[in-house]
């Protein structure tokens, strides 16, 4: 206890440890297994079997993949163009009814969506969106919106009008202004919610299947079966793959924000 | 006019979408959980399956279950991911805002883990014959699988508390550390200057100050746990299910007549969320009111 960081930093390694690291040993050993006895620590025989069905065996996965990313972008694409007027609008105004609007969009954080998507299922069969791409897609606006608006609202916050006014003074037109002035402040928080958007698209289950009826099938459809009772070595390959997927995406979006800054600062030196 | 009318305008797409989607799925839902079903020619309004559902034990079996792990699911996760948030806030502290940022991109990772994968890598960790149990008796600990503890699938819901409990600890620590970080340097040292050691300094001033955030995050994760379908059902058993995993049981039993009982279950967790909500924030407001900021 005499040197305080030393102890703090103990704490945190045991934690990045047990809450990490730990976790994952036996997932990645479990996906190279083939008939690991009970109570071996490490499996008797490593095999890529599962890696190999997962990666080249079965052609679902790779369309599986195709499909989660597909709608997760379009879900994101679609999130951006609502929520950037909204937030605009919330921030920067004061008007009558403002709290409610707040509460109606932010109220697919406190109500479960799969209430809604169950309720609207029989409208959707009718309208013959059930089964499709856009059916899963318009299901899976209402609990990724809110994550987008309040991004960007936070982006709005330390958007000060006065910069527009500058840029109008100096002849900008509205969409100049828009391109060239709030969008890049507002980028940060565009992805921030694009990162928030995909990862919820990505995860969504049961939504998912009530909707797409077990005909679109994403990453999760695909890998549910095999979680809940198939071969432990495949369902952990695929959780992996499944993991790896959503983190990959995540940074890359980070990296492409840093090269776009890095794109700017060199633009604005030259 | 145009001036007036702007917001309304901005917030027309989105307000409309989450409208048509959302509210409308919600009304949909609530018509149907009340026997109202045009396509099978049931256009009058009863009550029956709210009734049905409040005398069955069933129901009550599920509704308490969801509760309970909900509950400790939050509190788990809230108490761990304080500890977390102020960890890292000494750290940040102790060596002036350096070397802290890796250590918060490791703890973040829970946070991009797909649910269902969450759920299997704790069904991996935890079940009686997985890699706890296997470290344990190669240690001596226990000799049989039986020795160890039933916490996956189990009906107590261990393995959903579990879950969520390092899956949203993250979550909280995200939530409070922005918080934290606007506490000055200069707070410590007047703290200590009153005499105050590390200790007190926690319990004075870290604390109450990020309390408001703190119920806030916990209450969505108690909130998110309360209304998930994923993790109970791989985690959990038939009997008693959680609510979401009951409601899903009779959506898809296959008599049409199941429906609006499903429907109803929906109607009630999500009027149990909002009133939840509605409270919460009330605390909140009447916190932020006597502190002068939010």
């Amino acid at each position: 206890m005499k040197n305080p960081l030393v102890f703090i930093k103990i704490i945190l390694s045991v934690l990045v440890f047990l809450l990490m690291l730990l976790p994952f040993v036996p997932l990645i050993l479990t996906s190279m297994s083939f008939g690991w006895q009970w109570p071996a620590i490490l499996p008797e025989l490593i095999s890529f079997r599962a890696w190999d069905y997962v990666l080249f065996g079965s052609s679902g996965t790779w369309q599986a993949v195709g499909v989660s990313l597909l709608i997760a972008l379009i879900v994101t694409a679609v999130n951006v163009l609502l929520a950037v007027p909204a937030a605009n609008a919330l921030v920067r105004n004061s008007f009558r009814g403002k709290w409610l609007m707040e509460a109606i969009i932010f109220a697919p954080i406190i109500i479960p969506p799969f209430v809604a998507v169950m309720g609207i299922h029989l409208t959707f069969l009718k309208l013959g969106l059930t089964e499709t791409v856009i059916g899963v897609v318009l299901a899976h606006i209402s609990p990724t919106l809110p994550y987008m608006v309040r991004a960007i609202m936070i982006s709005y916050q330390t958007l000060s009008i006065d910069w527009e006014d500058q840029a109008r003074m100096l002849g900008a037109g509205p969409i100049s202004r828009f391109t060239l002035v709030v969008l890049p402040h507002l980028l940060p928080g565009i992805v921030a919610g694009a990162s928030l958007s995909i990862l919820i698209s990505l995860s969504q289950y049961l939504i998912t299947f009530i909707i797409g009826s077990g005909q679109v099938v994403t990453l999760s459809i695909l890998l549910f079966p095999f979680i809940s009772g198939g071969d432990p070595a495949i369902a952990s390959a695929y959780s992996l793959l499944f993991a790896g997927m959503a983190i990959m995406t995540l940074l890359g979006l980070d990296v492409l924000l840093k090269k776009y800054y890095q794109q700017k600062s060199r633009d604005t030196l030259g | 006019m145009w001036q007036k009318n702007k917001p309304y305008l901005l917030l027309l797409p989105a307000i409309g979408t989450i409208v048509l989607l959302f509210f409308g799925g919600l009304f949909d839902g609530f018509l149907k959980s009340l026997g109202y079903f045009p396509a099978l020619g049931q256009t009058d309004f009863n009550i029956t399956a709210y009734r049905q559902l409040f005398s069955s034990s069933e129901f009550w079996a599920s509704f308490n279950l969801t509760f309970r792990v909900a509950f400790l699911s939050s509190v788990f996760a809230a108490v761990l991911g304080a500890a977390l948030a102020i960890s890292l806030f000494m750290l940040k502290e102790s060596t002036n805002g350096k070397s802290s940022s890796i250590w918060h991109r490791l703890f973040q990772l829970p946070l991009t883990i797909p649910h269902l994968v969450g759920g299997y890598i704790i069904v991996l960790l935890f079940m009686q014959s997985g890699f706890l149990s296997r470290i344990a008796t190669n240690l001596g600990f226990i000799d049989t699988i039986a020795e160890f503890p039933v916490l996956v699938n189990d009906s107590f819901g261990w393995g959903i508390i579990l879950t969520y409990a390092w899956k949203e600890a993250p979550f909280i620590s995200l939530m409070i550390y922005p918080v934290l970080s606007r506490i000055h340097q200069s707070w410590r040292d007047v703290s200590r200057i009153f005499g105050a050691n590390r200790w007190n300094y926690i319990r004075e001033i870290v604390v109450p100050v990020m309390m408001p955030a703190w119920t806030i995050a916990t209450f969505i994760v108690f909130v998110f746990t309360f209304s998930a379908f994923e993790v109970p059902f791989l985690l959990g058993v038939t009997y008693p299910s959680t609510l979401p995993v009951y409601s899903y049981q009779l959506y898809t039993s296959g008599t049409l007549a199941d429906r609006p009982e499903a429907l109803a279950v929906n109607i009630i967790l999500a009027s149990f969320t909002v009133l939840l909500g509605l409270v919460v924030y009330a605390i909140n407001k009447r916190w932020n009111a006597v502190k002068g900021w939010d």
